[in-house]
């Protein structure tokens, strides 16, 4: 496990709904309950679950299993996951060191955490490896921008921002090509920095 | 495009009071002895740097990248616009307020205008 980005979130475990659980989440509300409208019924892998702020988004009836690197952020969540009318299984785990079977999900969900992956091409081959073939990859992330003056902003808050959470200029799509996916969709939330993407494996 | 009251207010707010703040500060910073480009500079800066500390007290209650970067830039070119009017001719710190409220607003509304945009584009990868 990466101890390092462990210690990192253990740290911002405590305050993170502060920062995240009334302006992001409320202003991200409709987004984010169309894109987790799409769970399915399969065997379905959410990654970094966090403090659990997605759950109520999540349709009822569904089986997920749910993991975060942090056991700090899965202690914050445990309220939300007893609260959910279905079934969440959450374990600590790191995306890069996952023990499951390949080919083992129908649907991987990732919300906001590919900017803070390490190592995002590998942490997204590491998906696409316990995805079925034809399996889905549906993330709601921000990324950097192609367009100035904010690629030139995001490109100067990354080195602070990455000290306490996540990295401002990241090329997600690019490195969901990168790893191997097909792209099948684009969604644009806020300028091209928030956004939906749907790929599959 | 935002539809809801509560965040067109809130980034309405949160544009005005970092614009009025950046401004009122490079009136107090900058004057007639600036060289112009020097002061375009740096009020470009200052007002970036003084601006993200700022937006953070805005995220918590109206939205993440949505706020951070129209604040980010609102402070960039309130700091600019002013700083260059105050190496010009000396500008009383109210009046170098209420300009960077103004170009707070409307930098404001490029951004919403450039959102509305963006998101018009046809996605490349839509299957």
């Amino acid at each position: 496990m990466d101890l390092v980005t462990k210690a990192k979130w253990d740290r911002a475990a405590k305050n993170f709904d502060v920062m995240a659980g009334r302006g992001p989440e409320q202003r991200w509300e409709p987004y984010k309950r169309e894109f987790f409208s799409h769970i399915g019924s399969g065997r379905v892998l959410f990654l970094a679950i966090g403090t659990g702020l997605d759950i109520r988004f999540f349709p009822p009836g569904r089986k997920l299993v749910g993991i975060d690197i942090s056991d700090k952020m899965l202690a914050m969540a445990h309220a939300r996951l007893e609260a959910y009318d279905g079934e969440i299984e959450a374990r600590a785990m790191d995306v890069h060191d996952m023990p499951f079977e390949d080919g083992e999900f129908d649907q991987v969900f990732t919300s906001c955490t590919f900017c803070s992956v390490p190592d995002p091409v590998n942490g997204l081959q590491a998906l696409h490896r316990v995805l079925k073939p034809g399996g889905e990859l549906r993330m709601f992330e921000h990324t950097g921008s192609h367009y100035y003056p904010f690629r030139w902003m995001m490109n100067l808050m990354t080195p602070l921002s990455r000290r306490v959470g996540p990295e401002m200029n990241r090329d997600t799509v690019a490195n969901v090509q990168a790893a191997g996916f097909t792209m099948r969709e684009v969604k644009h939330v806020f300028l091209d920095v928030v956004k939906t993407i749907h790929a599959t494996a | 495009m935002e539809t809801r009251p509560y965040f067109i207010l809130g980034d309405l707010l949160a544009n005005a009071v970092v614009g009025g703040v950046i401004g009122g500060l490079a009136a107090a910073v900058f004057g007639p002895g600036w060289n112009m480009l020097l002061a375009m500079a740096v009020g470009m800066a200052l007002g970036m740097a003084l601006a993200l500390p700022a937006a953070f007290g805005f995220v918590a209650l109206f939205g993440a990248m949505e706020v951070m970067l129209p604040v980010m830039t609102t402070g960039m070119v309130a700091g600019m616009v002013v700083a260059m009017a105050a190496a010009e001719r000396a500008i009383p710190l109210g009046a170098g307020a209420l300009l960077g409220v103004e170009t707070g607003i409307g930098v404001l509304i490029a951004v919403y205008l450039a959102n509305a945009l963006i998101k018009r584009r046809a996605p490349k990868w839509t299957s």
